[in-house]
């Protein structure tokens, strides 16, 4: 998959926009529509332009135009007035059909870096009209297309690609509608203020370090698979793993019981930001992302040691989320975003 | 991803398939009487062909195939058309690249492009034509084309009673800004030479005529034209329009001079500029004033000549005077021409005599054949008589003996003799034919004008509408002394074919041929006289509006054309509409209503706020109430008051105390109150 890599700062991709001008356009940008939650579009945030059907139906007018000098005839020089006409009105309905038009950022989702992460954004009417074909997009990504029609509040999802960890403040949307002859086209860059958290793109480290730790002096060998020295048994507490339940007894009528290892003088798995020396930064971010996965996926509860930070082993969504968020918000070191 | 979805949304999805051909058709149908019909067959198979590929069925024509299909549409536009530069084969490429487009219309582009295109060619419909019918079936055009530019918005725009409500609903907003256009836009006229509708048959009268042509034209009651007259009306005996006049006879036929003689037609026009030295104009206008001013509005004809009273004058652009006192085109009337006119009366001219050339062409005769008129003519000239005194000899011999008749017996080869002397019946061509014949065998010049003759009101004397049943000979004689003089033997046989028309002189045989005897029911006649009318006001309103109808038209608005009205005309629409287009922008972004007793406690609230003490967001009423009474007690109580009726009424739904909130509103106004507060304070 190829994605175009996305500025984390506010961006708002103006087509042809020449670097020089973009800065002075953004700036613009951000007084006329300064970011915030909630944005109701109206005449101060909207901008109207013919597309190039729109030119082309110019085009045919001044054709009709020639024909109808030409042969001296009214009924064509009355149909190019016409079209005139219904170029003169339409920009009036373009603008009419997203006027008015509610965006409110609900959530977003947080995601790692080198896929998608996804807004959630709600859409709504302020009064009766209705918005008809509107697109939402973070370009140069399609977007969505929805109707908002009779008392309606939707609710779509954004993608956007996402390649640098950390709180990623995502671009202005694009907002854009058509309707109703496609001849015109009227939009707005809508900044939301949608900030990801992007945690890092997990790379693989090989298997899980059970019993590692570094820097204690006794130095132990490493247990090729967690500790194995069975202990005894300890009554089951939510969020023990199921892999150590002790099924057999239980199924023999007994309660429910989690078994007990030891492996060393430390059974908990401690995924250790030391453990991975001599790696970059990133690289070791990555590690550290992909163990978490593993450790999930296991029901190994697992701890976070980084410089000056330390999570004590769990598991869960929530424990999962906090470290990954550790991970992500780590300083950059070196690279300056 | 990005890729495969861009593509499936740029795809085109059948609704919008089929709104495109549908507006294709309805542009196409009307064309097809001016257009081959093959090229029917071409678009029909063009679609048929994509919408297999759109059920799957086919593949999208290759490349071979394309040029294949255009090579082949080609060939038949050469093989139809000899010649390039006419209306007829242009409009046929455009709707050959129309059809063309069909096979490789893939994308929404296309689409639009396709919708384009038949914009255009629906105007070109209105070069062949311009009549009522053809310009509602433009407008149906019109709006089945927007429509389908609508159904590209997606399905829910697709559906036809929407796409199409839609689609009228925005020409009809468009209708204004075309009015003020169509008044205000100047007509420059022709920028560059046309190619103009060839093909059609002429039709009326012809360059020539021979036994028979005439009661063939009797037959038709088309309009052939609408004469509307500015001050004085000629009484009915003088209503001849003259169109051409025959100095050649062959022996059967009568027709114009020969080109070969020197006798083009258009050459032959005197041009009507005057301007350039003052010399440029051969005849200078009569002192004397014009005796009638009319506005001759002619059906096409396919012919170059015009109609008019004797001794016209036109300033209409195109138009031009022969020396035999009628009026050319400088094309063929292929279109509605509206022409105006002025006529002078006959005595007011007095014509420079009769040069030698022009003497011998009329008195032209074939070299034998007729003998017996010959020898009649011979006979009153040996009796010493003069022209004028032959003519009535004539006459009075058509008066006693013969009749008029819409189907004479055939006549043979010597076809003056046999009329003049057996058959004795005839019709207007007969009577003329005859009567020239022997004023040019007695040595007077004579020749035969062929026109309209009459012509029937409409709407109390609006205008004056001839049909081609009104098409009539008469005879011109030269007399030494008065010039030209307009004889017509048909008169002296049936007086009240001059005075009523055609239909009481021969009421018997009139229209006899007619599928239905249409004519004799009153009704019928009145409901197609009418009809005309309406014709009539919209080729006077739209068709033939030019400059000059435009600048009458904006003085009449307008009192003068200066700079500051024509802004003022143009602005003062465009700002009302402005103005509505905000009003309405503003009312439907509105919410749904409140209700009253909230829209009642929203008003206290802003003019508590125009007091200095806004409702905070969030904050309930009753909060909002305390906080009134801590920060300015004077208005505390009443605040109180409003609030708790506020709440009864909202909450409670009763309307006594929606009544008392009213009443409180009216005379809460926190502005005075505290200002009062403030004065009170400082004394």
């Amino acid at each position: 998959m190829s994605v175009q890599p996305i500025q984390s700062q506010t961006s708002a991709d103006a087509p042809g926009v020449k670097p020089l001008f973009r800065a002075r356009w953004l700036r613009w940008l951000n007084r006329r529509l300064p970011p915030a939650p909630t944005m109701t579009l109206d005449h101060r945030k909207l901008f109207v332009l013919p597309t190039g059907a729109g030119m082309g139906l110019l085009l045919v007018i001044f054709l009709l135009w020639l024909l109808g000098t030409n042969y001296e005839n009214n009924l064509v020089l009355a149909l190019a007035f016409l079209l005139v006409g219904l170029l003169v009105i339409l920009p009036i309905h373009t603008f009419a059909n997203l006027s008015g038009l509610k965006l409110q950022r609900v959530e977003t989702l947080p995601a790692f870096a080198g896929d998608y992460g996804q807004a959630r954004i709600a859409l709504g009417k302020t009064g009766k009209r209705h918005h008809e074909r509107v697109q939402l997009a973070w370009p140069p990504e399609e977007g969505v297309q929805v109707d908002i029609l009779e008392d309606d509040l939707r609710e779509i999802r954004l993608d956007l690609p996402l390649l640098q960890r950390g709180r990623v403040r995502a671009p202005r949307i694009h907002v854009q509608s058509r309707f109703p002859l496609g001849l015109f086209r009227c939009w707005s860059w809508v900044d939301l203020d949608v900030e990801f958290l992007v945690y890092p793109q997990p790379r693989s480290a090989g298997p899980l370090p059970y019993g590692a730790s570094v820097g204690e002096g006794d130095q132990q060998k490493p247990f090729s698979s967690g500790g194995d020295d069975f202990v005894g048994l300890k009554a089951y507490q939510p969020g023990d793993s199921l892999r150590h339940v002790a099924w057999k007894q239980y199924a023999g009528g007994r309660d429910l019981n989690s078994k007990e290892y030891a492996s060393g003088t430390d059974a908990r798995l401690w995924l250790d930001w030391d453990l991975l020396g001599g790696r970059d930064v990133e690289v070791r971010l990555g590690n550290l992302c992909a163990w978490v996965l593993e450790a999930e996926r296991a029901q190994v509860p697992y701890g976070l040691r980084l410089p000056g930070q330390s999570i004590d082993p769990d598991l869960g969504a929530a424990h999962r989320h906090k470290v990954l968020s550790a991970l992500a918000l780590f300083p950059v070191q070196g690279v300056s975003q | 991803m990005s890729a495969g979805a861009s593509q499936l949304q740029s795809l085109l999805p059948r609704e919008s398939l089929l709104w495109i051909f549908a507006a294709q058709l309805a542009v196409l149908l009307p064309h097809t009487m001016h257009l081959p019909n093959w090229l029917l067959g071409a678009w029909v198979i063009a679609v048929y062909w994509r919408l297999e590929v759109f059920r799957g069925r086919r593949e999208m024509p290759g490349r071979l195939a394309k040029l294949l299909a255009v090579s082949l549409v080609v060939a038949g536009l050469v093989l139809t058309y000899r010649r390039w530069f006419a209306l007829e084969p242009m409009v046929a490429l455009l709707a050959v690249s129309f059809t063309l487009k069909n096979i490789e219309l893939v994308s929404r582009r296309d689409a639009l492009l396709s919708l384009m295109l038949a914009y255009f060619l629906a105007a070109t419909l209105f070069v062949f034509e311009q009549t009522i019918p053809y310009a509602l079936y433009g407008i149906v055009c019109v709006v089945i084309i927007t429509a389908a530019l609508v159904a590209q918005q997606g399905r829910r725009s697709a559906r036809p009673g929407r796409a199409l409500g839609l689609s009228a609903r925005l020409l009809a907003q468009a209708v204004p800004v075309m009015l003020v256009l169509f008044v205000v836009m100047p007509r420059l006229g022709p920028l560059w030479a046309v190619p103009q509708n060839t093909k059609a048959a002429s039709t009326g009268i012809s360059d020539s005529m021979s036994p028979g042509d005439f009661s063939e034209l009797s037959k038709s009651d088309k309009p052939a034209l609408r004469i509307s007259f500015d001050g004085a009306v000629p009484p009915p005996e003088q209503r001849y329009w003259r169109g051409l006049v025959y100095t050649h006879f062959d022996g059967r036929r009568w027709s114009e001079p020969d080109a070969a003689d020197g006798y083009p037609r258009w050459g032959r026009g005197r041009s009507n500029r005057r301007g350039y030295d003052g010399a440029g104009s051969e005849r200078a206008l009569p002192a004397v004033g014009p005796r009638y001013r009319y506005q001759v509005i002619q059906e096409p004809s396919h012919n170059p000549w015009l109609f008019a009273l004797a001794r016209p004058h036109s300033e209409t652009r195109g138009v031009r005077e022969t020396d035999d006192d009628t009026l050319v085109y400088r094309t063929p009337v292929g279109a509605r021409l509206a022409y105006q006119v002025r006529s002078w009366p006959r005595e007011s001219v007095a014509d420079s005599g009769m040069s030698a050339a022009e003497q011998r062409r009329n008195l032209q005769l074939p070299a034998s054949g007729n003998p017996r008129a010959r020898a009649w003519a011979r006979a009153r000239f040996e009796e010493g008589l003069d022209g004028e005194a032959i003519s009535q000899a004539l006459l009075s011999l058509y008066n006693r003996s013969f009749t008029y008749t819409l189907k004479p017996p055939a006549l043979g080869a010597d076809t003056v003799d046999e009329f003049l002397f057996s058959t004795r019946q005839g019709f207007c061509e007969h009577f003329a034919s005859s009567y020239v014949f022997t004023m040019r065998a007695a040595g007077v010049p004579a020749r035969v004008v062929a026109g309209y003759q009459g012509g029937e009101w409409v709407e109390q004397q609006e205008y004056l509408l001839v049909r081609q049943y009104d098409a009539h000979a008469w005879a011109e004689i030269w007399l030494p002394e008065r010039g030209w003089v307009r004889v017509d033997p048909t008169a002296s046989v049936a007086p009240e074919r001059i005075r009523d028309g055609l239909q009481s002189a021969a009421a018997e045989e009139f229209m006899q041929d007619a599928l239905l005897p249409l004519h004799k029911i009153a009704f019928v006649t009145r409901l197609r006289l009418q009809w005309d009318m309406v014709n009539y006001r919209w080729y006077q309103a739209v068709v033939s509006f030019d400059s000059e109808r435009q600048e009458g038209l904006l003085r009449r608005l307008m009192g003068e054309i200066s700079p500051l009205r024509m802004a003022l005309f143009i602005g003062i629409p465009l700002l009302l509409a402005l103005l509505v287009l905000v009003v309405w922008l503003k009312w439907s972004s509105r919410g749904p209503a409140l209700p009253v007793a909230s829209r009642l406690y929203l008003r206290f609230c802003r003019r508590m706020a125009r007091a200095g003490l806004p409702r905070n967001p969030g904050e309930t009423p009753g909060e909002y109430a305390q906080r009134i009474e801590c920060a300015l007690p004077r208005l505390g109580p009443m605040a109180v008051r409003i609030t708790r009726a506020y709440e009864r009424a909202a909450y409670a739904g009763d309307a006594r105390a929606e009544k008392q909130l009213r009443r409180l509103l009216r005379g809460f106004w926190p502005i005075r109150l505290s200002r009062q507060a403030r004065t009170q304070v400082q004394t």
